[in-house]
């Protein structure tokens, strides 16, 4: 994996403090530090609560698939061009460099955090990479036919025990599904299992099932760590952006 | 304040074409009706369980401005707009009361025809511009907090409902920081912390760094919601001043994303 992309800003602190007021109701260490294998708190009517402020791992950002074993990840002919092509070329056309959104699920393996919260119907997921949002509808509501393509698709979601199941389909047809360019399309069908293991740790596996894309679908795990004490800040990642003409991909 | 020519340059950006998609029309729940079965957008202002009035749901704007295009379309945007959108303080009386560089700074934006405009770069409208931007906004209201879902840029807004302070010195933003607190059936938003230099309006009444903006969100009843809003600004403004922004409730739809750099070309149109 070369380079680039999450080129633009990060708009820089000087003088100003960070957000750090304390959340609250986590479980503390005598030390004071937030006890992140305490057990995942649930929600009035017995579920997990998700909600709370989360940053990845990290790992993944360039390649979503670095963990899948040779022929696990299988492009269709037209797929594999392209990836070899946004590889070459440094990844110049990338979308997100230009300031469009990270789209889903890409917003999962940037770098960024992002704040889940909990509401009458619906799960609503703040991302502060490109200051964007998500909803996922809980209300019984079933995937629209055929839904107007959006960078963050139309995610409907249910509980399997402790695991949050998020089907999302009406996707861009150029979605990049990580920085390096795997590709997403109009066909792709997400599934998304979160799991809170414990006070500080969310797992995701995420399943891309797009057979214009790749012959098969296939699946990759990633992992959330909590972020309490603090809260996202703003990202205008088309606000003095100088980044395009310098590009250097051919 | 003369009608400004501003703007149809304003929300320039994309509409995402709904061409052969579906719009999104799912039935909202838990719509109080008329005995015909219609919408009682007259039916009382719902409550959450902790009592206080809950403002969730999709609003809108008013936007009644006509759009006339024998009268040069200045306002036939995209979407339809309210007075407002064009110039926050068309309804107060006597007018802004500036301090004299701002009133020459909103003289010269005004006749650039909102050339300077960051919205019309598809940067951020900030606080509280975006009450007047005609996209829908979800209030989303939780405990501790209330978010505003904005479909320009697909973006969103944070009101802290904890009773925590405000930051000392927090980083400027678009947004601000911003803190509410229930004062009766009344949401009274505080925020600080606003980047210097936004835009109040198209006409582009200007908003400073040293601004207080304080915005009281009163569901007046299941379908409308006015927003007070008060801007102390003394280095733009000789004294406070407040205005009323009317939003209606919207039914049966949901927000769809209005991604203003995507393919964007009207930046290099604008006039010099």
């Amino acid at each position: 994996m070369k380079t680039i992309a999450v080129l633009i800003v990060a708009a820089s602190i000087a003088p100003a403090q960070w957000l750090d007021f304390p959340t609250p109701g986590v479980p503390r260490n005598p030390d004071g530090k937030p006890n992140l294998t305490a057990p995942a708190p649930k929600t009035p009517d017995g579920k997990p609560d998700l909600s709370g402020t989360w940053t990845t791992k990290g790992g993944y950002t360039g390649n979503i698939a670095r963990d899948l074993k040779p022929g696990e990840l299988s492009f269709t002919p037209w797929a594999s061009e392209l990836y070899k092509h946004r590889q070459e070329t440094l990844s110049k056309d990338d979308p997100q460099g230009f300031c469009v959104l990270s789209g889903v699920p890409r917003e999962h393996v940037v770098p960024y955090p992002f704040k889940i919260l909990n509401t009458t119907g619906m799960i609503v997921i703040l991302y502060e990479a490109l200051h964007s949002y998500r909803q996922l509808y809980m209300d019984g509501r079933k995937l629209p036919k055929d839904p107007n393509p959006t960078w963050m698709g139309y995610s409907v979601a249910h509980w399997e025990s402790d695991t949050l199941v998020v089907d999302s389909a009406g996707f861009v047809d150029n979605n990049w599904l990580d920085n390096g360019g795997h590709p997403g399309t109009e066909s792709l069908k997400l599934t998304e299992r979160f799991h809170r293991r414990d006070y500080g740790h969310i797992d995701l596996q995420v399943t891309i099932d797009d057979p214009k894309a790749y012959t098969k679908p296939w699946t990759v795990k990633l992992e959330f760590t909590a972020t309490p004490d603090t809260d996202l800040i703003e990202y205008v990642c088309d606000e003095n952006e100088k980044d395009v003409p310098h590009l250097v991909g051919k | 304040m003369n009608t400004v020519p501003v703007l149809r340059l304003l929300l320039v950006g994309t509409i995402t074409v709904a061409a052969s998609a579906q719009w999104l029309n799912y039935p909202t729940a838990g719509v109080p009706k008329t005995p015909s079965g219609l919408p009682n957008l007259g039916a009382p202002t719902p409550r959450t369980p902790a009592g206080t009035p809950d403002l969730s749901g999709i609003w809108e704007p008013e936007n009644t401005l006509p759009c006339d295009p024998n009268d040069g379309g200045d306002n036939c945007t995209d979407i339809p707009i309210g007075e407002q959108f064009l110039n926050i303080a068309a309804r107060l009386k006597g007018g802004l009361p500036y301090q004299p560089w701002a009133a020459d700074l909103s003289k010269v934006r005004a006749e650039g025809r909102g050339k300077d405009d960051p919205s019309v770069r598809c940067l951020p409208n900030g606080v509280p511009r975006a009450n007047t931007i005609p996209t829908f906004k979800k209030i989303v209201q939780v405990p501790g907090m209330l978010v505003i879902l904005d479909e320009y840029n697909a973006t969103y807004r944070q009101i802290f409902v904890d009773g925590r302070p405000f930051p000392v010195d927090p980083q400027p933003t678009w947004n601000g920081y911003s803190v509410g607190k229930w004062n009766g059936d009344t949401l009274i938003v505080e925020t600080i912390g606003l980047r210097d230099g936004l835009w109040l309006d198209g006409m582009g009444n200007p908003l400073t760094d040293a601004a207080k903006v304080t915005e009281r969100l009163r569901r007046v009843n299941f379908g409308n919601l006015e927003i007070e809003v008060t801007v102390d600004d003394p280095k733009a403004y000789t004294k406070p001043w407040t205005v009323t922004l009317n939003h209606f409730i919207v039914l049966n739809a949901e927000l769809i994303d209005y991604i203003c750099v995507e393919n964007e070309k009207d930046a290099s149109h604008l006039g010099k």
